[in-house]
């Protein structure tokens, strides 16, 4: 038989691994086709989020209305709420629209009035309140556009969908045309999007994620301080320390189980515990860190023992040989080989708590939240959102422009988790040692 | 070698595995400022005994040590012994050279950091340079101190490892196949480091190598399936043995 021809068996066991080689390239092709489409979804609906429509023009802060008594209390101008505002603002508009030469046929107040967000007398009031000497001069604000306004500049809302929605008309449509020719409409970066607070049904223009940020990372904060330090010192003296008998093999066993419990379950333990026996607040962070904590020390454990059981008995012979003892010989040699792994495991669970929202569900994170939480270490007993139930949250909501912040929020919650992991990543490579 | 005095004493050791019995009642003296060399086939519990002299058997859950050893008349297995304060004194030097992934300094200041056996910087300078200078390494590494210690060749790593187990001034120093893991010349190299060493320590090594033992001894004790088959002056076991089975294995009939 020559060499350069093939028999028939060698044939066949080419065919077998250029299928297999095929199978694999598919299975590929399709999570990466899978990926590119969540991608493209999220984005394709999400970044108009970071981009919100402000109307800008000057406002004449007139005394009268804003400040009766002229005497620039800030206890005594409280007494004026938004309704008040709101005259001025509808005015300083139609004001800015008669100036510009914008004529529209049919165009009312009220249809001028509505293309202002709900938020905007809400924004100009706090700032004058805090800086009271406004009133009585003419300063140039950037207002919120109403919501419908936005979806139409982001191409969400058009004519013929105005023509059948109360919310909005044609007439201001063709408004906002012109107010965007004559520079008093633009879309702009959105930094609201990110620092302020959720928004009422109303207002999805004014929603922000900045208190569902401020939650999460309190509660990544409670689950790094408990977590981490509990894991690894449980995972440190199993490993090294415990004797190796039946008790210590089901201490095992449950651990392995505990990964495997549903997050649902966490949740309602949480609210057994936590808020029903211990009496924590509902919807603080502390008890969502307490929960995700609970969740996250399996994770911790398994991959803290994974990387102690990966450094070599013979850095642990060396170190007892020269006279350490067990713990010196683990926290000066053992410990530090294992950090990598450690670090590494740490921050994929914390990666995986902050995305985990069915046991918040159920702790009350769930709660419309409009006030930050205070700094810690009160901040951790106030009223917080977390990242992923504020997703939830929003998705549920009827307007929906809201569907647009849940993707931004989306993309927000991605970026953080992009980051946690290229962290864990980055320390793995700088600090991964051989022997 | 002028001196005959015992460094240590084993009587009726007995050392299980759960339930294999893996040393009978071993009698052994280890001699000062003498290398005694273990020899026997695979197995037959000449590393264990090893371990048992500084309690290295200790980690291992199993394993169970009844009958005395004695170092200086204490029976190193009193239950008032602290292992740790033992293994100072007893150092070992494994198999597969074991160096601590930290600098060429850190590995031999370790032992003497730990016990405290140095007072100031300049003095733990002097106790590392003098280790490194016994254990013949000080010429090839006093310029790259604080490079790894694991970025040395074989040869040197091993040597490494007898300069950290000598840094602590131990008075018996045990090896189990130091060599095994090395090529010719770098085991020549830790050969004739172990005859020097011999001058200061108690030396015992366990080895594969008939033309080690023979080499490097003065007294070798013959180990065939956990017994203690033959104990004597190197060259009386390798020119005239009296047991039938050491006679069998120095030949090379069993093995």
């Amino acid at each position: 038989m020559s060499l350069l021809a093939q028999d028939t068996r060698t044939k066949r066991r080419n065919a077998a691994e250029r299928r297999f080689r095929r199978y694999g390239l598919t299975a590929i092709g399709i999570s990466l086709a899978a990926l590119v489409m969540l991608l493209t979804s999220v984005f394709s609906s999400g970044l108009g989020a970071f981009r919100q429509t402000f109307i800008h023009i000057p406002i004449t802060l007139t005394e009268s209305a804003l400040d009766k008594s002229g005497t620039r209390d800030p206890d005594v101008m409280h007494k004026v709420t938004t309704i008040g505002y709101a005259r001025v603002i509808n005015a300083a508009l139609a004001q800015a629209i008669a100036d510009n030469g914008i004529v529209i046929d049919g165009l009312t107040d009220d249809d001028i009035a509505d293309t202002i967000s709900k938020e905007a007398p809400a924004q100009v009031r706090d700032a004058v309140l805090a800086n009271p000497d406004l009133v009585g001069q003419t300063v140039s604000f950037s207002i919120l556009a109403n919501g419908r306004v936005d979806g139409y500049l982001k191409g969400r809302v058009s004519l013929e969908s105005a023509a059948i929605d109360t919310k909005i008309s044609t007439r201001q449509l063709a408004l906002a045309d012109a107010m965007q020719d004559k520079g008093l409409m633009s879309r702009d970066f959105n930094w609201a999007f990110i620092t302020a607070a959720d928004a009422s049904d109303q207002r999805p223009e004014a929603a922000g994620l900045g208190v569902a940020i401020l939650g999460s990372l309190y509660m990544m904060l409670v689950v790094l301080c408990l977590a981490l330090p509990l894991g690894v010192a449980a995972s440190i003296y199993l490993e090294e320390f415990a004797p190796k008998n039946r008790w210590t093999d089901l201490i095992e066993v449950n651990i392995a189980n505990l990964a495997a419990v549903p997050s649902i379950v966490f949740g309602i333990l949480g609210l057994a515990i936590f808020i029903n026996f211990a009496g924590l607040p509902q919807s603080a962070p502390i008890v969502g860190g307490l929960v995700l904590t609970l969740m996250t020390l399996p994770t911790i454990i398994i991959a803290t023992r994974a990387s102690l059981k990966a450094v070599p008995n013979s850095i642990r012979d060396a170190a007892l040989g020269v006279g350490a003892s067990k713990m010196q010989a683990v926290f000066h040699h053992v410990l530090p080989l294992a950090a990598p792994g450690i670090l590494t495991g740490a921050i994929l669970g914390l990666a995986q708590a902050l995305g985990e929202t069915a046991p918040l569900l159920l702790i009350g994170m769930v709660a419309f939240v409009r006030e930050y939480p205070g700094a810690p270490p009160e901040g951790f007993f106030d009223p917080a959102s977390a990242l992923p139930v504020q997703i939830y949250n929003w998705t549920q909501r009827a307007d929906p422009a809201f569907v647009e912040r849940a993707s931004g929020a989306i993309i927000v919650l991605l970026v953080f988790l992009l980051v946690l992991n290229a962290t864990a990543i980055l320390l793995r490579r700088r600090f991964e040692r051989r022997w | 070698m002028t001196t005959e005095t015992t460094k240590m004493t084993a009587r009726s050791v007995q050392v299980f595995y759960g339930d294999n019995h893996a040393i009978k009642d071993v009698d052994v003296d280890i001699l000062d400022n003498t290398v005694t060399a273990f020899i026997g086939p695979s197995g037959c519990g000449k590393s264990t005994f090893l371990r048992c002299l500084n309690r290295m058997n200790d980690t291992i859950d199993i394993c169970r040590v009844q009958g005395e050893i004695l170092m200086q008349g204490e029976n190193i297995y009193d239950p008032r012994v602290d292992p740790v304060q033992l293994r100072a004194k007893v150092g070992m030097v494994f198999q597969k050279p074991n160096p601590f992934p930290k600098s060429i300094y850190d590995n031999v200041a370790y032992g003497p950091k730990i016990h405290g056996l140095t007072r100031s910087k300049a003095e733990l300078d002097e106790v590392v340079e003098k280790s490194l200078r016994r254990a013949a390494l000080w010429a090839e590494v006093k310029d790259r101190l604080h490079a790894p210690g694991t970025g040395l060749s074989g040869g040197q790593q091993q040597r490494l490892c007898i300069a950290r187990a000598i840094a602590t001034n131990p008075e018996v120093l045990l090896m189990d196949e130091p060599c095994s893991a090395l090529d010719p010349i770098a085991t020549a190299q830790v050969e004739e480091l172990i005859d020097e060493l011999r001058t200061q320590f108690a030396v015992v090594i366990v080895t594969h190598s008939m033309q080690q033992a023979a080499r490097v001894s003065q007294r070798t004790a013959f180990f065939h399936l956990g017994n203690l088959v033959e104990y004597g002056e190197t060259g009386q076991i390798f020119t005239t043995p009296r047991d039938p089975r050491t006679e069998s294995y120095i030949t090379g009939r069993i093995g």
